[in-house]
């Protein structure tokens, strides 16, 4: 049997005969720290939210703590901490008050960690939830979804509204913390560099599909982008399968491949290059490169 | 489930204050119109103050619903340690609590004053009993149908026509009285806004 805390399998999700989500299949092993990125409205959101159980999915099923999602058991429930987008607390709640309410509906409360979270983030607990910052709301989002102790951390653009001091130490007690225990956490951001610094695994969505799921790096060594100087101008018939992307000028070639390998390589070099250079990428290159909109035929039919 | 229960009381205090307050003003005008004598009364109040309930409840259930639906509550309850029938069973629950206390409490007063008056309690133990059970029934079955309105209420058609069967159920009891058939009626109605009220709040999207 699969014990991966999330297991997607041939989801599908349509939006008034829209389809957000089409045909995912993921997997997500334990102790992980997953980086799933993606556009906006590419259904990164829709899939989290299906994963709770908070959203029906049209087709397909997803499985989280071993069991599926539409009929998740109180007990499964509170074994997953979530930090929603937007951060959906109740607003007109004092902070007090939420507090109580979620003590309540937790299985287990980490009382001392929960009151060092508040220390540090110094959150006043007799305002109302919508007097708070945004920040001061993200903060208190992720107090309360650390202090259960959860075994599944799922973190919805957690760090949007937050400054940069905020959203360093965001990071880095939720990531210290739960990393030390061995959790598992699926993190979706539009901040990449925070996804590189902390994923050890990264999925791509792109239109509904997962164009990219491994770990970050394979990512960064299967694609790479490469500088090419011809002797003269650049060739017409450079052929390859898995472009990604492809920019020429007079003898100068910017090519970006999916699935590097030695064939690859060899076919450039029988076109008898006079240079042939890696321009180094971070994570935040190749996303921009996997989610052109030009890019996605290769991307779709390779899956890196 | 208590926790839940309690967050639902505490959610909805201004419609249990006013439910307390109608409660409390009905007592009263019972009490000085039994003291007084005036003839007609009794019937006229039940009648009056019987409506101003029946909306009462309806509100509660409406209130609950929408305020839920609002305020994103249960998106937020749907992430704890929780599940959405656990959710909806603490609200019912909340509501029927607070229908049997308001029903009870007049229940309690009507019996004080018929014994004052000497009335034979002990002959009418029967028709009492069906009279409350039909009341607290009726109650509910408003309650319930405030919770599907509360969920449903962008949407004008499905509201006009739930009001419309609400207010077809309470005359069918009017026509019928309290007697069995009514009580069989309003708890299959009741129980089929109930089974509408969880297939809606458990599949759709929180």
């Amino acid at each position: 049997m699969n014990h991966n805390p999330i297991i997607a399998e041939d989801l599908v999700k349509y939006y008034d005969g829209r389809c957000v989500l089409d045909g995912i299949s993921l997997e997500v092993p334990r102790g992980c720290i997953y980086g799933l990125l993606g556009r906006n409205g590419s259904g990164k959101t829709t899939m989290i939210r299906i994963l709770l159980g908070l959203e029906p999915p049209t087709r397909g099923r997803t499985l989280v703590l071993s069991e599926d999602s539409t009929r998740l058991s109180a007990k499964a429930h509170g074994r997953v901490g979530y930090v929603a987008e937007g951060h959906n607390l109740i607003q007109s709640y004092r902070v007090s008050r939420l507090i109580a309410l979620c003590k309540g509906l937790s299985l287990h409360w980490n009382d001392d960690f929960f009151g060092r979270l508040m220390e540090t983030f110094r959150l006043p607990i007799d305002r109302r939830v919508r007097e708070l910052s945004a920040g001061m709301r993200a903060q208190l989002n992720l107090a309360l979804a650390m202090a259960i102790d959860p075994e599944l951390l799922i973190l919805d653009d957690p760090t949007l509204g937050l400054d940069t001091v905020a959203r360093r130490q965001f990071l880095e007690l939720a990531i210290d913390v739960i990393q030390r225990q061995g959790r598992t956490i699926l993190f979706s951001s539009h901040i990449l560099g925070d996804v590189e610094r902390i994923a050890d695994r990264v999925g791509i969505l792109l239109a509904g599909k997962i164009v990219v799921d491994c770990t970050l790096e394979e990512l960064k060594d299967r694609v790479k982008k490469l500088r090419v100087i011809f002797p003269e101008r650049v060739p017409d018939d450079l052929f390859m399968t898995e472009i990604i992307n492809r920019q020429s000028q007079g003898r100068e070639m910017i090519l970006t491949v999916a699935n590097w390998n030695p064939q690859k390589q060899a076919i450039i070099e029988t076109f008898k290059p006079a240079s042939c250079t890696e321009v180094p990428m971070s994570l935040e290159d190749i996303f921009i490169e996997c989610t052109r909109p030009t890019s996605a035929p290769a991307l779709q039919e390779s899956e890196v | 489930m208590l926790t839940l229960i309690a967050r639902e009381f505490r959610d909805n205090l201004a419609c249990l204050i006013l439910t307390g307050f109608h409660s409390l003003f009905t007592i009263a005008i019972a009490i000085v119109s039994a003291y007084w004598g005036i003839p007609w009364a009794g019937l006229l109040i039940a009648v009056i103050m019987g409506i101003i309930l029946a909306i009462l409840f309806t509100t509660l259930g409406a209130v609950q619903m929408y305020t839920d639906r609002a305020n994103r509550v249960s998106s937020l309850l749907a992430t704890l340690a929780t599940t959405r029938s656990r959710i909806l069973a603490a609200r019912v629950l909340a509501g029927a609590m607070v229908i049997l206390t308001t029903l009870v409490a007049l229940l309690i007063t009507a019996v004080a004053i018929a014994s004052l008056e000497d009335a034979p309690l002990a002959l009418y133990r029967s028709t009492i009993a069906e009279v409350f059970a039909t009341v607290v029934l009726t109650s509910f079955a408003c309650y319930c149908v405030g919770l599907l309105l509360g969920w449903t209420a962008i949407k004008a058609f499905p509201a006009l026509g739930m009001l419309f069967l609400m207010a077809l159920v309470v005359l069918l009891v009017v026509i019928k009285g309290f007697v069995l058939p009514a009580i069989v009626l309003l708890v299959l109605f009741s129980v089929a806004c109930l089974a509408h009220v969880w297939y809606r709040f458990t599949s759709i999207s929180l």
